[in-house]
């Protein structure tokens, strides 16, 4: 009885409704989905965790599967020096190994494929050098002390970097010898990262599995690389010969190829873009060029005068010269086949007509 | 005053005139589903306070009805007043009892729903792995940090704040965005093919040379909408890096960089990532000999948590979801030339309420009859004797 006389008191009665309202009213009110969110994810492929699973769980289990990738070889079909101890892998990790060395010392050598955007070679190596505690480096400096190492997979750029982070064990950490190279869909990152004395004593042994690495992917993966990004795989294939002093970069995911080349004051980008249909117009695209340079538009005709064309064997290409303020663009293009190719070349004023003939040279090595 | 509203929110003629407004509500958000489609009608009908009306040609709306979340709070508060009020603890009462505690759970389970349920799915073509879902009626604006080692990071703007032209400034990014011209449903076409006086609303990237032409949204439920808008990059720094283009038909996400690092920006599907991935081994379409009737579809996937160790083979098909870490995948549908399964995963945290609220009246009513049942036999015998 007194439990009742209490909830029919009007008191607790109005409490209990104001109490309602209030829980049922933020509740219906919220709106979902109006929050930004951060999360990081791995870069990783996700049937990367498949073999070391299969190590977890010897049953009730799949085959390894690695589609649309790189086959986890590496760890398995390539001979690799008798000291290096195999590691369990990681999330990222394709292939990983600990290499001992006299009074304690040790590196850690690993392989990782990543996608096709995963930075261009000096991006990377600025990276590493912050993990050494080290100043960035320029394209310039980077053109010096880089190595080249043909494979079957392509030009694999070799770094050796040398730096002891603040508090780091020198037993344990000291250096770093990378290898990268960037392929149709992926870049693989080859690295060691140790005691400098070690990885030095090391070098050889990884410059080769680095080469076997890459000779066992060509055989294993062979099938799967074929498959590239939409852009390429939609596209006619081309080839050209990349002048010397160029440097071939990841491709973002508009342009079919990319290149730099070093000049003073900054850069010069050099790009091929493919587009079915035709493209646009030339007014529309100079304009538009134009634009980008902070520059008015022309009409069509000043357009017309603007043009030059360029003939090259069996294909003949439009071309223009565009100075702005600091920097220039000189292009050229042509329609065959249903589509249309521009080739770009965007720098600071003085470098972009010293580096002139190159492009023009570049233009004229295209094969379609 | 306090006593007289106690008493109308008690009231049972609140909870008939509730059940009549539910009813009704059902009844014109049933009929507008013809219009609207289901999306719609459910948002506008359903999952609101009220049922707005715009008059023509003026730039306001007037509600003019209760939506499914007034009635059903009120109708659920109205129920636990009530009950409280009327409550009187004798074992002859507990079959009433129950039967009105599996009614309120079933109701704030359905509120709870409501609100906090979240579907999604997971198209896989076979041997495909994801490891997150996609909501195909939100769409975010993904602005992804590529610089680190083994991670990206991602800052996942809701579209709902791209809508009204505003800057978005947030601690993640060293620059901010200025959204304009976002269109809910747009299609794209090349500048030269879009006609006279056509005009990019980018002037970066292929966007550049691309028309968007707003369109209506699209109602059919087996359609979506291609939501498109410009974006500028404005470094904190001052400046601006261009506009983009970004919209759901254009494919690949686009690079700039700012700050030192590469970022990609997206307009994609709102994505829920998990700490698990789902690979499809093979997805099986069956059907009738001789005919193009389904008889069976069904997805066997591979089921990988690094966290929990597990690895193993799951059978999913109609009736058969795979539940899994508060998540349920059901068989949804498929490609139409059979190239890929679509799963629809569901994340429900009140997803046991009906059940256990259907427990509970069903033993309520029991438990009421029984009693009845007990008394009127006793009646009888002691009549006959």
């Amino acid at each position: 009885m007194k439990v009742r006389g209490f909830f029919r008191s009007a008191k607790a009665g109005g409490q209990l409704v104001i109490c309602s309202v209030l829980i049922a009213a933020p509740l219906v009110s919220c709106e979902k989905n109006s929050e930004i969110k951060v999360y990081r994810v791995s870069k990783a492929p996700l049937e990367q965790s498949v073999p070391q699973q299969q190590d977890a769980m010897p049953t009730n289990t799949t085959a390894p599967r690695m589609p649309g990738g790189f086959a986890p070889a590496a760890q398995t079909a390539v001979t690799t020096p008798p000291n290096w101890e195999p590691r369990p892998l990681s999330q990222m990790r394709q292939a990983s190994f600990m290499v001992k060395g006299d009074n304690g010392a040790v590196a850690d050598v690993s392989f990782v494929s990543l996608g096709s955007a995963a930075g261009n070679v000096l991006e990377n190596v600025n990276r590493w050098l912050g993990q050494l505690s080290q100043p960035p480096i320029t394209e310039q400096k980077l053109g010096e002390m880089a190595q080249r190492l043909r494979t079957s997979l392509g030009d694999v750029t070799i770094v050796d970097l040398a730096g002891l982070p603040d508090n780091a064990d020198p037993a344990r950490d000291g250096r770093i010898i990378a290898a990268m190279v960037t392929t149709a869909n992926a870049t693989l990152f080859f690295k060691m990262r140790g005691n400098a004395d070690l990885t030095e004593a090391q070098k050889g042994d990884f410059i080769k599995w680095v080469a076997a690495v890459c000779e066992a992917q060509t055989q294993a993966g062979s099938a799967q690389m074929v498959e590239a990004s939409p852009q390429t795989t939609s596209a006619p294939t081309i080839k050209w010969t990349t002048p010397v002093g160029w440097t071939e970069v990841p491709p973002s995911s508009m342009r079919y190829a990319s290149f730099n080349a070093p000049a003073e004051g900054g850069k010069i980008d050099i790009s091929i873009v493919t587009f079915p249909g035709d493209g646009g117009s030339d007014a529309d695209n100079i304009n538009r060029w134009r634009g980008q340079m902070g520059l008015a538009p022309l009409d069509a005709n000043a357009v017309t005068s603007q043009v030059a064309p360029l003939k090259t064997g069996d294909t003949t290409y439009s071309t223009t010269d565009i100075a702005g303020d600091k920097t220039r663009t000189i292009a050229a293009w042509t329609r065959r086949d249903g589509r249309v190719w521009f080739f770009k070349a965007t720098g600071p004023i003085a470098a972009v007509e010293k580096e002139k003939p190159n492009f023009v040279k570049f233009i004229e090595s295209v094969r379609f | 005053m306090v006593h007289k509203l106690v008493n109308i929110i008690t009231s049972l003629k609140l909870t008939i005139v509730c059940l009549a407004a539910g009813m009704a509500l059902i009844f014109a958000g049933t009929l507008a589903q013809v219009h609207l489609g289901i999306h719609e009608a459910q948002q506008r009908y359903f999952q609101s306070m009220f049922v707005w009306w715009p008059p023509e040609g003026r730039g306001f709306q007037i509600p003019i009805f209760p939506g499914g979340h007034l009635i059903g709070a009120v109708l659920l508060v109205n129920l636990i007043a009530a009950h409280v009020r009327r409550f009187r603890w004798t074992w002859r009462k507990l079959g009433i009892h129950l039967t009105h505690a599996g009614l309120i759970i079933m109701l704030a389970g359905g509120l709870f729903t409501d609100l906090f349920a979240v579907e999604s799915h997971m198209q896989l073509a076979n041997g495909d792995a994801k490891n997150y879902s996609e909501d195909m009626r939100q769409t975010e604006l993904a602005v992804i940090d590529t610089s680190g080692d083994d991670l990206d990071q991602v800052t996942a703007i809701p579209d709902t704040l791209l809508r009204h032209n505003r800057v978005i400034d947030h601690w993640s990014l060293p620059f901010r965005i200025a959204a304009r011209n976002f269109y809910p449903n747009s299609r794209l076409k090349m500048l030269s093919q879009a006609g006279e006086g056509a005009q990019p609303i980018a002037n970066q990237g292929p966007g550049a040379m691309i028309a968007v032409e707003p369109v209506m949204r699209t109602t059919a439920p087996d359609e979506r909408d291609v939501p498109s808008a410009a974006i500028e990059i404005l470094p904190k720094d001052g400046g601006s890096l261009g506009t983009w283009l970004v919209s759901d038909a254009l494919g690949a996400p686009q690079t700039f960089a700012c700050g030192g690092r590469t970022w990609m920006i997206t307009l994609r599907p709102a994505r829920y990532y998990k700490p698990y991935s789902v690979t499809l081994q093979k997805f099986t379409h069956e059907k009738y000999a001789g005919t193009e009737i389904p008889k069976d579809f069904s997805s066997k996937v591979t089921l990988i948590d690094p966290e929990r160790s597990v690895n193993r083979d799951v059978l999913i098909y109609m009736n058969h979801p795979l539940r899994y870490r508060g998540e349920t995948f059901y068989q949804a549908g498929f490609q139409k030339d059979d190239s890929a399964t679509i799963l629809q995963v569901v994340r429900n945290p009140s997803f046991i309420a009906p059940y256990v609220a259907c427990v509970i009246v069903a033993a309520g009513l029991l438990v009421q009859f029984g009693f009845h049942l007990v008394g009127f036999s006793r009646q009888r015998r002691r009549a006959v004797a």
